[in-house]
């Protein structure tokens, strides 16, 4: 019951209720857009607040006790990526390129969705851990390299194979074939790293630690105040873009709509689970979940296109964006924040022992 | 005036293409382009609205004749199967055609 109070009430708030607006605007066929500079804009201003937010509350905790929640999410990341890939292959049927490109976007992360997730904690009255933006920004490329590395791998192993079935084949061109796998490693490598998303996070997050409480006073009327009005504005442009694609939804398919909201919600929860065992607090455990639930449709476009062409993009941003970002802002938000209420508010000492208990 | 026949490349694809052409034609000693944002409908649907990413491109590429198979070629072979793509290729003339 509580659970269901808590999603009509998140379905109330603002940022639902734009989300929600934009959809009917797209449906109702109407031009309402947000002007193409201010969409471009609004993604690097999160993504900015986010940062300072999180450089500024690591130089008050310190950033000693980041360390095991960055390597526990990135390890959680990389194994989901395999356990999607493995799901979509075997069970969904999925050609290995599709089934790559969807596994890491869905190991992937969603900036989004965090600045969302923020917002939630901000109304609902609860902090997170400032250092989760750094963990944001560790894990934005995890998933895509991993994914990019296994589909290179797969290629090269047919190519070998094809190899030897025409030994007397031109060694030349399968050579080059081998190379230019590598070299796109490599590159999509220092692309997702040198970024836009990655550099403004990380920038924000140094700048934000050097500042402090006291620099921030003068700008916080624009990171702070202005943040969740700014996600509504983005969120408008959202709900116009996902209401374009609902037509496309009967095009993904029923195992893929079922796996798009059923995996974000396994993560989900593992997550806070996880990261409650770890210590950390309501609202941090709420984020840490939300980080692995969430899907990424801003970067994975432009690092998929590349890295995997052979993948139809319209799958993954199609189901990332048209399903599970309102499904994860909707109803996983306050299931997962349900969740971490009742493991924090039960045994939050015990826990850690009840869990680490349970596996030796 | 005298002008000079050269051929006229144009490209249309999805913006995230436009990198790999622009490495084919580099290959080929090609370094002079131009592009524009565009939009458009097509067999991969209607394109150039919503996220940044799904836009298309024009690229419009002067060359000499004897550069331009190749250049198709290997457009065609490494880019027709997986991108919004289409290309045409037009007779026209230059005043200067050392510049290409």
């Amino acid at each position: 019951m509580d659970i269901l109070q808590l999603i009509q009430s998140n379905l109330l708030t603002p940022i639902i209720l734009f989300f929600l607006f934009g959809i009917i605007a797209a449906r109702i066929k109407s031009d309402l857009k947000i002007p193409e500079a201010i969409s471009e804009f609004l993604p690097i201003y999160l993504l900015a607040a986010i940062g300072l937010h999180g450089g500024i509350e690591m130089r008050n905790t310190g950033f000693e006790n980041m360390l095991i929640p960055m390597l526990v999410a990135i390890g959680l990341s990389l194994l989901f990526t395999l356990n999607h890939y493995q799901i979509l292959r075997r069970l969904g049927k999925f050609n290995i390129f599709d089934s790559y490109a969807l596994a890491s976007t869905y190991g992937a992360v969603g900036a989004v969705t965090f600045s969302v997730g923020l917002s939630f904690l901000k109304n609902q009255g609860v902090t997170s851990e400032g250092y989760l933006a750094a963990i944001l920004a560790v894990l934005e490329p995890v998933a895509f390299i991993m994914a990019i590395f296994l589909t290179n791998m797969a290629v090269s192993k047919q190519i070998r194979a094809k190899k030897q079935s025409f030994t007397n084949d031109e060694p030349s061109e399968i050579d080059v074939g081998l190379k230019e796998t590598k070299t796109k490693l490599s590159q999509v490598l220092h692309e997702s790293i040198t970024g836009k998303a990655i550099v403004i996070l990380l920038g924000c997050i140094v700048i934000g630690y050097i500042i402090g409480e006291e620099g921030f006073g003068s700008i916080r009327i624009v990171f702070d105040e202005m943040f969740t009005g700014a996600i509504v504005i983005f969120m408008i442009e959202m709900g116009i873009i996902a209401g374009q694609r609902l037509g496309d939804i009967k095009r993904v398919g029923i195992f893929l709509t079922a796996f798009a909201i059923i995996m974000p919600t396994f993560n989900g929860i593992v997550g806070v689970l996880v990261a409650t065992a770890m210590g950390l607090s309501l609202g941090g455990a709420v984020m840490f979940g939300l980080l692995l639930a969430s899907a990424s449709f801003i970067a994975a476009p432009a690092v998929l296109r590349h890295a995997i062409p052979q993948a139809n993009p319209s799958l993954y941003i199609t189901s990332a964006l048209g399903i599970t970002f309102p499904y994860n802002i909707i109803v996983l938000l306050p299931i997962m924040f349900t969740v971490s209420t009742i493991v924090h508010g039960e045994e939050s000492i015990d826990l850690f022992n009840y869990i680490t208990g349970g596996l030796i | 005036m005298k002008l000079y026949d050269v051929k006229l490349l144009t490209i249309t694809c999805e913006i995230l293409a436009q990198k790999n052409i622009i490495e084919i034609l580099k290959k080929h000693d090609i370094t002079g382009y131009t592009s524009f944002e565009v939009g458009g409908n097509g067999s991969r649907g209607l394109r150039g609205h919503g996220l940044e990413t799904e836009k298309n491109v024009k690229v419009e590429v002067i060359m000499h004749e004897e550069k331009l198979s190749g250049v198709i070629e290997e457009i065609s072979r490494t880019m027709f199967a997986d991108f919004a793509i289409v290309l045409y290729v037009s007779d026209v003339g230059v005043v200067r055609t050392e510049k290409f």
